[in-house]
């Protein structure tokens, strides 16, 4: 028998099996694992999700007797709320370094139209090599979370091919984005190319997550340049807030669109598109 | 910019960005929610860093207000930011040097780890997840997980060889 609680006892439910999350995963505390070239991070919030999955009722039926389904209810909205001291915290670490802020502004600012290196990188992946279609837009633009997602929805809905693509990437990055934002900057840094403020400056990607991990990973393995490191983190994902959208809206996918038609100009749904656009303007 | 202009589709209501309008959201409601969300940082951060709930107090307290002055300027003001942007700017300027306080702000936010104050977050992400990722994920197969990388690392290394080059271009 199914046992179904009340609103507020289910959210009393949700706020103590995070506590419990959250005391296990931060009493393990980050590890490390040392490969040949580089150390592969293991960060808290990374038990913290997986300790979340493997007690959520919607995925684990068996777990619906522990955590009653309409626990997990409130979550969503919890995810928005949790990450706002964190970003506060975040924000907290630019003051102080304000004027190194400052000297690496140029950087800072150039380092956003990197954010096109998901162009760059996954649309020859997607079309050449895979040989997908008009997926490939949706799924490479951007890192699609949130705001390109809607902006996806918005100008091809989320049935075409565009929004498969985009819907994709979203899910595969909610998934493991944590997991991979935690693994790259420290292998990218055991290259010795590279300076730690570049690293630091490209966590910023729009993602309270993915900058978590990011600068988690980094911060583990060059302890004492902690501040610079979070307070450069902390400016690029601003930049991100305020650009990415922008950038996304008149830049990365007007520019998909056009390499996709360069790439597959006999594509019929390049067509069906064209017609859609003509009928609404 | 909203995803309620979108075709309606019915996985549209189980992703987060069609959830909430920020300029809707009940203030005082998210607020409340908001201590819980902080409480559970706090005892998170005695765990990961030693520091007693009671010394990183007034550090959470301020973050407390910077997240409700977020609320109320992404719901009040005339133009609209996300409450996020809100937050991290008003968190810069309480620190910048020179502005009244901001020494004792920088100190007291000093005793909270900034990973710590993460951990809860994921925890709700993991318990948020439906089938519907998972199956988004399955349906749209292994192609799509390889793009994804590519993605993930395409935004990260773009970012970091521009950065590189401008820092050195600038002989720092």
């Amino acid at each position: 028998v199914e046992h179904k609680p009340p609103s507020s006892l289910g959210a009393l439910w949700l706020h103590a099996t995070v506590l419990g999350i959250v005391l296990l995963a931060e009493a393990i505390g980050i590890g490390r694992l040392q490969l040949g070239f580089g150390t592969v991070i293991f960060l808290p919030i990374l038990y913290a999700f997986a300790l979340g999955i493997a007690v959520n009722p919607h995925i684990f039926k068996n777990m619906a007797r522990v955590i009653p389904s309409s626990a997990v209810k409130l979550s969503g909205v919890m995810i928005t709320i949790t990450i706002m001291p964190f970003i506060a915290k975040f924000g907290t670490t630019v003051g102080p370094q304000i004027e190194k802020i400052i000297a690496a502004g140029p950087a800072l600012i150039l380092q956003e139209i990197g954010n096109l290196g998901t162009i760059a990188l996954a649309f020859p992946v997607a079309v050449f090599l895979l040989r997908m279609g008009r997926e490939s837009i949706g799924a490479t633009y951007s890192i699609d979370r949130e705001p390109n997602l809607a902006l996806i929805a918005e100008r091809y809905g989320l049935n075409s091919p565009e929004g498969a693509g985009a819907m994709g990437v979203y899910a595969t990055g909610t998934l493991i984005g944590t997991f991979i934002f935690a693994l790259m900057p420290p292998l990218v840094h055991a290259l010795g190319i590279f300076d730690f403020r570049a690293l630091a400056m490209s966590c910023g990607v729009g993602s309270g997550s993915m900058l978590a991990a990011c600068t988690g990973g980094l911060v583990a393995i060059l302890p004492d340049e902690k501040d610079l490191i979070l307070a450069l983190a902390a400016a690029s994902n601003i930049l991100t807030y305020a650009t990415g959208l922008y950038v996304s809206l008149f830049v990365a996918l007007p520019l998909t669109e056009w390499l996709y038609r360069k790439a597959r100009p006999h594509d019929p749904a390049n067509h069906r598109h064209q017609k859609n656009q003509e009928a609404r303007t | 910019m909203n995803a309620s202009n979108a075709t309606p589709n019915q996985a549209d209501a189980q992703l987060p960005f069609a959830n909430e309008d920020e300029r809707k959201v009940p203030v005082a409601g998210h607020s409340a929610l908001l201590l819980i969300a902080c409480a559970i940082a706090l005892i998170g951060n005695w765990v990961a860093t030693g520091t007693h709930p009671i010394a990183a107090l007034p550090g959470m307290v301020v973050l407390y207000v910077l997240c409700v002055l977020g609320l109320l300027l992404a719901r009040y003001m005339p133009f609209y930011l996300p409450r996020i942007a809100w937050a991290s700017l008003l968190a810069i300027v309480v620190t910048l040097p020179g502005v009244p306080g901001s020494s004792w702000i920088t100190q007291q936010v000093g005793a909270l780890d900034f990973l710590a104050m993460a951990t809860p977050a994921l925890a709700y992400g993991g318990l948020a997840l439906t089938q519907t990722e998972f199956a988004i994920a399955r349906r749209s197969g292994w192609k799509i997980i390889v793009v994804a990388i590519c993605v993930m690392f395409g935004t990260f290394i773009g970012s970091v060889i521009i950065a590189d080059l401008a820092l050195r271009a600038s002989g720092q």
